[in-house]
């Protein structure tokens, strides 16, 4: 590029080491300070107030600046994402339909070298998943075999028998999918649960990032946290992949319920990043050649693989729900005749409710003959009988939860409930304990986080995105969601949750060992 | 490349058109309050014309009783319940780019979306005089810059030519109604003192201002100024260009006869006018337009151009006419 003048260089670190010397500045924020009890654990700074691996930075940044400092960065963040138009929708929300994104400027900091043992473990978690699901339509070889009781497959709302015996593209139903993640007071992170239906967040993720580069670029400029900007272009590799045989360049549709939904934003934003065209059920039609075209101002036009982002129950009303008026009828026979790819496959979601889950780590020991890298939260299957007892001795201590989808009725949580209420719990579990399995009281770690003109610990979880086709890709990081409210697990964004850039960062003493040897 | 969806192409076009629109009437307004403020105190000021040029004066006496300045203004600027006010279109444009995001450049919906924050918290100083024109003269500029954003990273297919295409008809029905109205009314209007002042009022409210001193020379005058706004082909704002600009949009377009035909009516009315105007008293010799002629032209072409959307929504969106 030409330069009509070239500027004296300046090391940007000089000018942070400046910050930092310059003394306390009256609103000076210390991390030690955060350290408010022993039974959670931090994402940024350890028990004695010392920065975590990979947050050495950050956290000294955090401190150079002072408060006052980090709010202006929040405000100006606030106001990129309100000039992006970077929203979510609210149903019954009086102020409208979309409302800007809930983001706090702190980001979350993860070692790489932690991080690449999640994301195998992540990769090896979809991987079974995805033969298990393709199993399920098939063969059944795993309850067959006594793993997975046959019982509960006739129990499962996610179950679509429509699906019996088709094989999709590399065997693979799941395509896109989410595992929300969480980290307990003992520093192990396990998965909480799996999002196989249509998981949303991943635009999020990547604006947050796009606003995060803004509000430290000093930060981006000095250390090495992994981009996350190359998912929408693998996503759109992946469903290439799936397109009938024989497609030059596929069409790519990505289906939206439309303007109402709640993830429609993302919708958009995901028809733009890969060029694919946004359509409606509406704009979609099965012809009788069993192919399905979307309507032009030039006619009809063939598609050749769609995202759907609407719930199976929905996409063909010939099949499924014949009351729904996003779906496209005839779309199931132009799926089972294979002149369409749809991604997730419908009929996925039946390998993440809640009693699936439970079964997980005997999923993936049975396709891959492997031990689970990232654990499940321990999940007591109230049918077998020591699984029950262990519950029952010890439900003061424990989340009770029902097995099939109905919400939340039912759920007991041990430490808040009273005698008597645990005691008609342990009564409804011997009475049918299929229904019921329970999980021990998770405490969920935190980040430092602007509240109110002050930096307090909130709770958090991480939700990574995973894309399996031919090959399996991890986001570096993920969706990290924070609940605002003091004390609060609810990380919604419906309902008072925050969201939070997430920085892979390489581990300082890795990059000094890679500068000093000129690999950077 | 794969053709436009029907209906991504209907809300493209719309979101166009109430650009468009919030940009003229902003520039309507603006140009209308400088010539009021030049006008001495002895001379009689009505800011009725604003209502027939905006063209909704039945749904302005539904609502108001009194005709004075802060409620007209408000009435065409800022208020939610006229559909055609600036703020109006401006939300109204923005909820279309919503459904339309991925076949805009993504500055476009930044811009839009700026604007549209920008009117919706600052109605009132839309309304009052000492702020009007700062906030009048903020939704020209952001619409220019859209324009600019459009021009200069918009890729020439079907999206770009429906855009085009809402923009040029709106454009070309907002200059009618302004010459329709308020240079018919001064042509038919003997020798007014202050004429020259009040056709500057005309030409700036088309931008014109500038471009028409170039082009025509000499003192303002309102037969040249009228000749200008409808035949120039050079200037953008001029009807003959702005239908000119819609036919090379719908011959971009597949199966656009019917509408071309509807256009060539309009362009048409154009022709048969006479290229003389006058204002009376002066010698009429040669056939010459009057104020009367003028306005029933204008109107004319107000309904071609009517035919020629009824003509585009029938060919090539799918849900048919839904808006007003």
């Amino acid at each position: 590029m030409m330069c009509r003048s070239s500027r004296p260089f300046t090391d940007p670190s000089h000018a942070a080491n400046t910050l930092v010397i310059r003394g306390r500045k009256p609103d000076v924020v210390t991390m030690a300070e955060l350290r408010t009890d022993d039974d959670t654990w931090d994402e940024l700074v350890d028990g004695r107030g010392k920065a975590r691996a990979g947050a050495t930075e950050v956290v000294r940044l955090l401190e150079g600046l002072g408060l006052s400092e980090i709010q202006e960065r929040q405000d100006l963040a606030e106001i990129d994402i309100l000039s992006s138009g970077i929203t979510f929708a609210v149903y019954g929300d009086g102020r409208g339909v979309d409302r800007a994104w809930p983001f706090d400027v702190i980001p979350r900091v993860i070692a790489a070298s932690e991080w690449r043992r999640v994301e195998r473990g992540l990769k090896q978690r979809l991987t079974a998943l995805n033969r298990f699901i393709d199993d399920l339509y098939n063969e059944q070889r795993i309850i067959a075999d006594g793993v997975f009781p046959a019982e509960l497959l006739a129990d499962s709302v996610n179950y679509r028998p429509e699906c019996r015996g088709i094989r999709p593209p590399h065997g693979v139903w799941a395509h896109i999918s989410g595992s929300d993640l969480v980290r307990n007071s003992d520093g192990q992170i396990h998965v909480l649960e799996d999002n196989l239906r249509v998981p949303s967040g991943v635009s999020y993720m990547l604006e947050n990032r796009a606003v995060s580069k803004r509000a430290f670029g000093d930060l981006f400029a000095r250390q090495s946290i992994m981009p996350v900007d190359a998912y929408t272009d693998r996503l759109n590799e992946m469903l290439g992949s799936i397109a009938p045989p024989g497609i030059g360049w596929p069409t790519i549709a990505v289906l939206t319920p439309g303007i109402f939904n709640s993830a429609y934003f993302e919708h958009s934003f995901l028809a733009q990043r890969l060029g694919a065209v946004l359509v409606e059920g509406r704009d979609l039609i099965v012809d009788d050649d069993d192919c399905v075209y979307m309507r032009t101002i030039d006619g009809l036009e063939r598609v050749h693989v769609i995202y759907r982002r609407v719930d199976d129950l929905f996409i063909d009303p010939e099949v499924f729900r014949d009351d729904s008026v996003i779906g496209v009828p005839g779309l199931m026979r132009a799926w089972r005749a294979g002149n369409v790819g749809i991604a997730n496959a419908p009929g996925s979601g039946v390998a993440d409710d809640k009693v699936v889950y439970a079964w997980v780590p005997d999923i993936i020991r049975y396709y891959l003959d492997e031990e689970p890298i990232v654990p499940n939260v321990p999940t007591y299957r109230c049918m077998y009988e020591d699984e029950r007892r262990h519950v029952i001795d010890n439900i003061g201590d424990m989340v009770v939860k029902p097995a099939n989808e109905s919400g939340g009725y039912g759920l007991v949580i041990g430490n808040r409930a009273t005698r008597t209420e645990l005691d008609e719990a342990a009564a409804r579990i011997e009475a049918d304990p299929r229904n019921w399995v329970a999980q021990p009281i998770l405490q969920l770690s935190t980040v430092p986080t602007l509240c109110d003109g002050r930096i307090e610990p909130r709770h958090v979880d991480l939700r990574p995105f995973i894309l399996s086709g031919a090959t399996t890709y991890v986001t570096a990081g993920g969706l990290t969601r924070v609940a605002l409210r003091k004390g609060s697990l609810i990380v919604n964004s419906s309902q008072g949750g925050g969201s939070k850039d997430t920085w892979i960062v390489e581990d300082e003493r890795a990059t000094n060992a890679q500068r000093q040897s000129g690999a950077v | 490349m794969t053709r436009l969806l029907a209906r991504v192409a209907e809300n493209l076009y719309w979101a166009s058109r109430y650009l468009e629109r919030s940009e003229d009437t902003a520039r309507i307004v603006r140009s209308f309050t400088d010539a009021m403020a030049d006008m001495p105190t002895s001379v009689a000021l009505t800011w009725e014309p604003l209502l027939a040029i905006a063209g909704n004066r039945e749904l302005y006496d539904a609502g108001h009783v009194r005709v004075e300045e802060a409620d007209i203004v408000r009435f065409i600027v800022a208020d939610p319940a006229n559909p055609g006010s600036v703020t109006s279109s401006v939300s109204a444009a923005r909820d279309d780019l919503r459904t339309t995001r991925e076949v805009v450049p993504v500055d476009a919906w930044h811009t839009v979306n700026d604007l549209y924050l920008y009117v919706s918290s600052n109605r009132e100083s839309g309304v009052d005089r000492r702020t009007r024109n700062r906030f009048l003269a903020r939704v020209v500029d952001e619409n220019r810059r859209l324009d600019g954003v459009i021009s200069s990273s918009m890729v020439r297919d079907d999206a770009h030519a429906f855009w085009r295409l809402g923009q040029w008809l709106e454009r070309a029905d907002m200059t009618t109604r302004v010459l329709g109205v308020r240079a018919a009314a001064l042509l038919d209007s003997p020798d007014d003192e202050h004429g020259s002042v009040l056709w500057m009022g005309v030409l700036r409210s088309l931008s014109a201002m500038q471009m028409y001193q170039r082009t025509v020379r000499g003192p303002i005058e309102g037969g040249a100024a009228v000749r200008f706004a409808l035949f120039d082909a050079h200037f953008p704002r001029s009807v003959a260009f702005c239908l000119d600009r819609t036919r090379k949009s719908l011959q971009y377009l597949p199966r656009s006869a019917e509408a071309q035909e509807a256009l060539a009516a309009a362009s048409g009315v154009l022709r048969r006018l006479p290229s003389e105007v006058s204002v009376p008293g002066a010698d009429d010799t040669p056939p010459v337009l009057v104020g009367r002629e003028l306005d029933e032209a204008m109107d004319e072409i107000q309904i071609a151009l009517g035919n020629v959307h009824a003509a585009v929504a029938d060919t090539y969106f799918s849900s048919g006419e839904r808006r007003p």
